[in-house]
């Protein structure tokens, strides 16, 4: 089970929905929901430098793909978390997008999965389940779950 | 995590009386090893968390659904309302044409009711012109003819002059001639009978020329008529 969990996401429904889902599936003890890229970016410059007092950083960053209000897209977020605040989370992309080009960018930012966002979300989240230790340590592939 | 006896006595307790579980994530922290009363409490618990958060799922994708059926609406309102305000926009400006247009058609017709009227005015002035042209060939005429009489009279005056004149000379001379013949006693038989033919001649002379002058008349006046 994953410790902690972020969701970065604009649409509030989505929040409840992924954290009913979560936790119904036994996937995370805790989830931390945010709605806006550059929020979860100060987040994890924060830890990145030390300066936050919060010390629950989480194992695994779930990005939507268009955070609407937000001043990048989930992509740009992902390159950032990976390559400016350090490489030591499972992050990947959760959107209703199904785009190859889309998906080759999201993978070349560092993304490790995209998970198509749907009104049955549990049976893709269930497969990211078995397959999150292969993600933590590094040896899984990038992944669509569709 | 492990908790005391007497909480978890007071937890079960609080459950079996007013209904009142733990819920949420923290039950998969709590260590119900060694005590299967309180492990049957955590399993209650949890079976209760998860049938509410299913509920609650069901209701929040139901939510869900719906919003992005309303989003969609929304677009599609959206989307008509733009067409609208395009159409409203076409039909304003097919006015704002037809309006130019009636003004160019109002413009052109007054322009047109203008022309026809000074053609109108133009077309009196020329009738009047004809009209006083006519006149001024009639008095022309009129004109002419007075004078063509002026000097037919004054032709004819002069030739009755003359012819009287050349008669009464031949009369008076010949009657002297006469009467001096008849003064110094020489023969008259010849100039008798001259003078007498001589007056014949002239008096029938005279009429001739009357009659001719009357005829003259007559026929200037037919072909005055």
């Amino acid at each position: 089970m994953i410790e902690s969990l972020m969701l970065v996401d604009d649409e509030d429904l989505f929040h409840l929905v992924f954290e009913d889902a979560c936790s119904l599936l036994d996937i995370s003890l805790s989830l931390k929901s945010v709605k806006s890229s550059d929020e979860a970016a100060k987040m994890f410059e924060k830890w990145f430098k030390g300066e936050s007092v919060d010390s629950n950083k989480p194992e695994c960053v779930f990005v939507d793909l268009n955070i609407i209000g937000s001043s990048f897209d989930g992509i740009e977020l992902i390159r950032k978390i990976n390559f400016e605040y350090g490489n030591h989370v499972v992050i990947g992309i959760i959107s209703s997008s199904n785009e190859p080009e889309e998906q080759a960018k999201a993978l070349q930012a560092g993304a490790q999965f995209w998970i198509i966002k749907s009104d049955d979300i549990e049976p893709r989240l269930e497969l990211f389940k078995l397959d999150y230790d292969s993600y933590k340590n590094r040896t899984g592939k990038f992944k669509v779950y569709r | 995590m492990e908790l005391c006896k007497q909480t978890k006595q007071d937890l079960i307790d609080l459950l079996e009386k007013k209904n009142i579980g733990l819920e949420g994530n923290i039950l998969k922290l709590i260590d119900v090893s060694d005590d299967p009363e309180f492990e049957k409490y955590v399993e209650d618990c949890k079976k209760k968390d998860s049938e509410t958060r299913k509920k609650r799922l069901e209701v929040t994708k139901q939510v869900q659904v719906k919003n992005q059926e309303l989003e969609k609406l929304n677009e599609e309102n959206v989307r008509i309302m733009t067409e609208l305000h395009q159409s409203l926009k076409e039909v304003e400006d097919s006015k704002m044409t037809f309006e130019v247009q009636n003004r160019e058609l109002i413009a052109w017709k007054e322009d047109n009711q203008r022309i026809s009227l000074e053609l109108q005015q133009e077309m009196a002035k020329s009738e009047l012109a004809r009209i006083e042209a006519e006149e001024a060939k009639t008095a022309a005429i009129n004109d002419l003819d007075l004078l063509q009489k002026k000097k037919q009279t004054e032709l004819i005056g002069n030739i009755v002059k003359i012819a009287l004149g050349v008669i009464i000379s031949i009369g008076i001379i010949t009657t002297f001639m006469y009467i001096l013949a008849l003064i110094i006693n020489k023969d008259t038989q010849m100039i008798g009978s001259t003078w007498s033919n001589m007056l014949g001649i002239l008096l029938t002379n005279a009429f001739s020329i009357i009659g001719t002058i009357m005829g003259v008349k007559y026929s200037s006046k037919e072909e005055k008529e």
